[in-house]
C-alpha cells in the first residue's frame, strides 16, 4: 500500500467531506475540523453540496454530451449517492471508471463498494495524485488511453501546494490522453470569499488536517486548462457551471469549477 | 421543567412525527425554523382523517420507532436536568433499564412513559396522547416473538436492530455470519454449545436463524458487508461435506447485489481484529446512532456512544482495507472449497 497511514486522529479531507454531506463514515477529528472551519466559513456546508452537484452535472455532461466512456476520477472520496460510475453508467452502462484516492478509509469503502456488482467496469487505485506515473500505469489496465478519456480532479488540486508542482501533475495526466479528452476541475478559489476567511481556512488546514489547502485565483485555475478549450461558461463558481433551470444557486461557494476539452 | 414552548423539544418531536407519518406531513412543514406544536398536530391530522391512516402507506419499523422515542425520552430527561437514577426510581427500575429504554433496546410500556413524561414536565394533553399512540405503535409484535421461549432478551434486541438497519457490517473470526449460514452449518454451530439440548430446541433455533435470512429477499434489503478471517473458511464445522456446501453458499451469497463479502487471508497478518467478532449496525435515519453489537456466551454488549463506536468502525475499515477485494474473495473461497 502506498497510501497514507491508517490514522483517524488527524482530520482527512475525504472524511470531512463525508461529514459535510451527512454521511456517518467520519471520525471525531474530522468533525472537529469541520466544526472549526464552519466557524471561520459558514458557507462550507453549501460549498460541499454544490461541489457534489457540480461533479454530477459535469459527469452527466461528459457522458451524455461529450460522449466520454472512460473516466479517471482522482480524489474519489468516500462513496455516497451519485458516484461518478453511477451517474455515467446510468447514461452509458458500458462506461469504465477508475477511481484514485489515498485515504485508507476511502480505500476500504471503495474497494468493497465501488468495484463490485456493476454492469460497467470500475476499478480502484490506492495512490497519491502526485504519483502520476503509477496512476497512469495502473489505470491503463482498465482504460484504453488511445481513446479519449475524462480526467476529473474534483476538490483535490487545492490540496497540492505550489511546491509539489500542481501544473506539472495535470500536464502529465493530460499528456497521457489523446486529443478530444476532457478535464474537469473544482478548486478552492481566491476572490470568491473574503481574504481573512480564506487565510483562516488555509491556516486551519495547516494545523488540523492531513492536507494543506492552497486557494487559487480564477486565472490560476484557468492555467490548468492550457492548450485546451474551456466548455462554456468557462471558469465559474461550481454552482454556476451549467446550472440546471430552477436549481438553487444562491449560496456563493468558495469553489471554482470548469471543464475543458483537449485540442 | 420543560414547557412545550421549548423549541428543541418541538423540533425533536417533529422528527418523530415526520418519520412516523411519512408523506402525510406536507413539505411546507419542513424548513420552517420554529414550528409550533399546533401546526404539527394540524398538519398530521387533516380534517376527517384517522390520525394514523398514513402508516399503512409508510410502515414504520417498530425498532426504529422505539429508538426514536427512546432518543426523545433521553433528550427530554436531559433537558429537565434529571439523572438516569432519578428517572429509574420514578418507574421502579434501574438506571440500566433507563439506558435500554432510551436506546430502543427494550419495548416501551405506556405506564412507564406516562410517568417519565410527567417527571420531565410534559403536561400537554394532546402531546401526551400523541406520544402514547406512538408508543403503542412501537409495540407491534415482531416476527420473532413466536420464538420467545428460546430467545434471550439481549438477542431479541439484536433482531430488532438487524431488521431495521440499512447497513450491517461485521467482522467474523470464528463462524460464518448467521445471515449466510446454510441449514446444516447452522445446525452444527447450534449444537456446539448445547450438547444437552433436546432436538426440538435445536431445530427451533435453526429455524430462527434461517428466518433472519428473509432479509435477503425483502424489497429493499440492507447492505450487508461482512469481512471474515480465513479461519472462518478453514474451521471444519459439521464436517467436510457441510463445509463444502457452506463455502458454495457463501460464493452464491456474494453474488447478491446487496452483499459484499471479503476475506482476510492468513498471509495478510497483523490485521486489526484484536477485538474479536463484532457487528456494526447503521440506520438510514440521520439522527440514529450506529450500534455496535458484541456477542458473548451469556449476553451481549451494545455500544452506541460515538467514541466507542468509532473504535470499532476504525477496526472494520482497517480490516476491510486489508482484506481481499470482493472479486478476489470469491476466487479465494473457491480455492478453499477445493481443498476442503
Amino acid at each position: 500500500m502506498s497510501g497514507t497511514e491508517f490514522d483517524t486522529s488527524v482530520a482527512h479531507q475525504a472524511r470531512m467531506y463525508d461529514y459535510l454531506l451527512g454521511g456517518k463514515d467520519n471520525y471525531a477529528a474530522d468533525r472537529a475540523a469541520i466544526d472549526a472551519q464552519l466557524e471561520i466559513y459558514p458557507g462550507l456546508a453549501f460549498a460541499a453540496l454544490a461541489n457534489r452537484a457540480f461533479l454530477g452535472r459535469a459527469v452527466r455532461y461528459l457522458t451524455a454530451e461529450a460522449g466520454m466512456r472512460q473516466f479517471l476520477d482522482i480524489g474519489t472520496g468516500i462513496p455516497t449517492a451519485g458516484n461518478t460510475h453511477q451517474v455515467a453508467q446510468e447514461i452509458a452502462p458500458q462506461t469504465r471508471v477508475v477511481y484514485v484516492d489515498y485515504d485508507p478509509v476511502v480505500l476500504a469503502h471503495a474497494r468493497a463498494l465501488l468495484v463490485s456488482h456493476e454492469a460497467g467496469a470500475t476499478d480502484y487505485i490506492d495512490a497519491d495524485l502526485r504519483d502520476t506515473g503509477r496512476i497512469l500505469a495502473e489505470a491503463g489496465e482498465l482504460l484504453d488511453f488511445s481513446e479519449p478519456a475524462a480526467v476529473t480532479l474534483v476538490a483535490i488540486l487545492h490540496a497540492i501546494p505550489d511546491s509539489d508542482d500542481p501544473y506539472g501533475i495535470v500536464a502529465r495526466l493530460m499528456d497521457a490522453v489523446p486529443s478530444g479528452s476532457y478535464l474537469a476541475i473544482s478548486h478552492m478559489g481566491t476572490g470568491l470569499i473574503d481574504r481573512d476567511t480564506r487565510r483562516g481556512l488555509e491556516a486551519h488546514s495547516g494545523r488540523m488536517m492531513q492536507q494543506r489547502l492552497t486557494a487559487r485565483s480564477r486565472e490560476q485555475v484557468a492555467r490548468f486548462f492550457d492548450g485546451m478549450d474551456l466548455v462554456p461558461p468557462g471558469v465559474v463558481r461550481v454552482e454556476e457551471w451549467r446550472r440546471e433551470p430552477g436549481a438553487d444557486g444562491g449560496g456563493g461557494s468558495a469553489l471554482w469549477g470548469a471543464v475543458g476539452r483537449k485540442r | 421543567m420543560v414547557g412545550f414552548g421549548d423549541y428543541r423539544v418541538e423540533m425533536a418531536l417533529l422528527c418523530v412525527w415526520q418519520y412516523a407519518f411519512g408523506c402525510l406531513v406536507p413539505a411546507r412543514g419542513r424548513g420552517v425554523p420554529v414550528l409550533g406544536l399546533e401546526a404539527v398536530v394540524t398538519t398530521v391530522e387533516p380534517d376527517g382523517e384517522q390520525p394514523f391512516s398514513g402508516l399503512d402507506d409508510a410502515p414504520v419499523e417498530a425498532t426504529v420507532l422505539r429508538m426514536m422515542l427512546g432518543g426523545q425520552l433521553r433528550r427530554l430527561r436531559e433537558a429537565a436536568g434529571i439523572t438516569p437514577d432519578q428517572a429509574g426510581f420514578e418507574i421502579r427500575a434501574s438506571r440500566s433499564k433507563i439506558s435500554r429504554l432510551e436506546t430502543g433496546r427494550v419495548g416501551l410500556k405506556s405506564r412507564d412513559v406516562k410517568d417519565l413524561l410527567a417527571l420531565y414536565g410534559v403536561t400537554d394533553e394532546r402531546l401526551l396522547a400523541k406520544f402514547l399512540s406512538l408508543v403503542r405503535q412501537s409495540n407491534t409484535p415482531d416476527w420473532w416473538t413466536k420464538y420467545s421461549d428460546i430467545l434471550p432478551g439481549w438477542f431479541e434486541a439484536y433482531l430488532g436492530f438487524e431488521s431495521a438497519a440499512s447497513t450491517i457490517r461485521s467482522f467474523e473470526i470464528q463462524f460464518v455470519p448467521g445471515l449466510f449460514q446454510t441449514e446444516d452449518y447452522a445446525r452444527a454451530v447450534t449444537r456446539l454449545g448445547r450438547k444437552a439440548a433436546p432436538a426440538g430446541e435445536i431445530e427451533e433455533r435453526v429455524r430462527l436463524r434461517l428466518s433472519r435470512q428473509a432479509l435477503h429477499t425483502r424489497p429493499a434489503p440492507p447492505r450487508i458487508w461482512s469481512v471474515m478471517d480465513e479461519a472462518v473458511l478453514r474451521r471444519g464445522v459439521g464436517g467436510a461435506a457441510v463445509m463444502r456446501a457452506q463455502l458454495q453458499h457463501l460464493i452464491e451469497s456474494a453474488a447478491m447485489p446487496h452483499v459484499t463479502l471479503q476475506v482476510v487471508p492468513f498471509s495478510r497478518g497483523g490485521h486489526a481484529a484484536e477485538s474479536g467478532s463484532f457487528t456494526v449496525l447503521r440506520f438510514e435515519e440521520n439522527d440514529l446512532p450506529d450500534v455496535v453489537y458484541l456477542e458473548q456466551l451469556t449476553g451481549a454488549i451494545y455500544l452506541d456512544q460515538r467514541p466507542d463506536v468509532e473504535q470499532y468502525l476504525e477496526v472494520v475499515d482497517q480490516v476491510s482495507g486489508e482484506a481481499l477485494t470482493p472479486d478476489a474473495t470469491t476466487d479465494f473461497i473457491e480455492q478453499v472449497a477445493s481443498e476442503t
